[in-house]
């Protein structure tokens, strides 16, 4: 009668049993009506199924979920903090660079808010062959920014009025001696340069800027420039107005 | 892997985790300790566990190594939780057998944390957890032919050291 469960037993303790054929012993021994010389079996197979329900308190997958959260949250955090570090290391950076940028630049307006030099670099005889019309006018310009010229710079603009190879370079040193009428030295070179000039544009330039100061030294150069036949027509006609002009005065 | 996901496929097995640590621990508090240690392991590694064939035999042998790595630590020094009170069920059994069988549980318990580290976690997962030849095998890294032969001797082992102590069952 109990030969089925008897085979099951031996076969259980060799380990040869089925999952199923465990639970079928599992329920035999969990009845009552276990026959006395089996009885012994009982309590193993009982503890078995009780150990089986044996479950941490409640409570553990709540804290499992809060700590789970938590840790979302902490990466997130750490995640948000490290987005915000880049982004200030990035600001920071930017400032740095943009500060290093600044001073380096600076520098460089330094030497350019330096009009002398730059003027001097570029207008200085030696160096004129080695710079552009653009650059000597660049140069030439730098005047601007000055509310004085010394000497050497006054030289320098009739130098380059005299001397320079082109047109428009002279015109604007003789534009750039102009704002500084008040200098002898500036009204004188610009007499002296009338007399040598060739080019038209700067003659007509020289005499309109020369009635315009109201320079009266100027009077004879422009009679004489009126009377020159080598001098066109049109500068001589206004060497004519000019000198009318200055003597009028 | 989100946290529902994870709580479906991995939560889900908190129960069998937890007396798979007590069974080395034998701290209740311990053994919830370590499964909340495991879980937030699985956590951290969530993206990953799709490679394996089952996150549940995973856990269960994070947690087996993870509590022998405990119990081999020199300040593991927990006390087991002590005698527990054992539900049976109290239509089968007379209030003298359900006290018998309490005291046989304990002793099953005591011969069964006897037995050396391989024959009670096979005999565990098997008995207690049922789980198949297949999930032991993933678990443990044993062949299934080792472990019937580790089953088998940790089967008799349980049967022939309750025997031993309670001769007077097989008297009856």
């Amino acid at each position: 009668m109990y030969q089925e469960i008897e085979k099951l037993l031996e076969k259980y303790y060799e380990g040869e049993t089925t999952l199923q054929e465990e639970k079928y012993i599992k329920e035999f021994f969990s009845k009552a009506e276990v026959p006395t010389h089996l009885q012994h079996h009982i309590a193993e197979f009982a503890y078995y199924r009780h150990a089986a329900k044996e479950t941490p308190s409640k409570n553990l997958n709540e804290v499992l979920l809060s700590k789970i959260e938590k840790k979302g949250r902490i990466i997130q955090f750490r995640t948000v903090s490290l987005r915000i570090a880049a982004g200030l290391a990035l600001l920071i950076g930017g400032f740095a660079v943009g500060y290093a940028y600044n001073n380096r630049g600076g520098e460089i307006t330094i030497i350019e808010s330096k009009p002398e030099t730059v003027m001097k670099q570029s207008l200085q005889f030696e160096q004129v062959s080695l710079k552009s019309a653009s650059e000597r006018i660049e140069a030439v310009n730098q005047s601007l920014k000055l509310k004085a010229l010394d000497q050497d710079l006054t030289q320098l603009l009739i130098n380059t009025l005299n001397f320079d190879d082109n047109v428009n370079v002279r015109l604007a040193a003789a534009q750039a001696l102009a704002r500084f009428e008040d200098e002898p030295l500036v009204r004188e070179g610009l007499i002296q340069s009338l007399k040598i000039q060739t080019d038209p544009n700067i003659q007509i330039t020289l005499i309109e800027l020369l009635v315009m100061m109201k320079e009266k030294r100027a009077s004879q150069t422009l009679e004489q420039l009126s009377q020159d036949g080598n001098v066109m027509d049109v500068v001589r006609m206004k060497a004519q107005e000019g000198a009318a002009q200055l003597i009028t005065l | 892997m989100d946290l529902k996901v994870f709580t479906q496929s991995v939560l889900q097995h908190q129960s069998r985790l937890f007396r798979v640590a007590k069974l080395f621990l034998k701290n209740t508090e311990e053994a919830e300790d370590t499964v909340q240690e495991i879980f937030l392991k699985l956590w951290d590694k969530r993206q990953q566990l799709g490679a394996y064939n089952s996150v549940e035999a995973l856990a269960v042998q994070m947690t087996k190594n993870l509590c022998l790595d405990k119990l081999k630590s020199h300040d593991y020094n927990y006390t087991s939780t002590g005698l527990e009170t054992i539900e049976v069920n109290a239509n089968t059994y007379t209030p003298h057998e359900q006290t018998e069988l309490a005291d046989s549980n304990d002793l099953l318990k005591k011969i069964i944390d006897d037995l050396p580290e391989l024959q009670k976690t096979i005999l565990h997962l098997r008995d207690v957890e049922e789980y198949s030849f297949e999930e032991i095998e993933q678990i443990t890294g044993q062949t299934i032919n080792n472990i019937r032969v580790i089953l088998s001797r940790a089967r008799k082992s349980v049967r022939d050291s309750y025997l031993k102590t309670n001769n007077y069952v097989s008297g009856n």
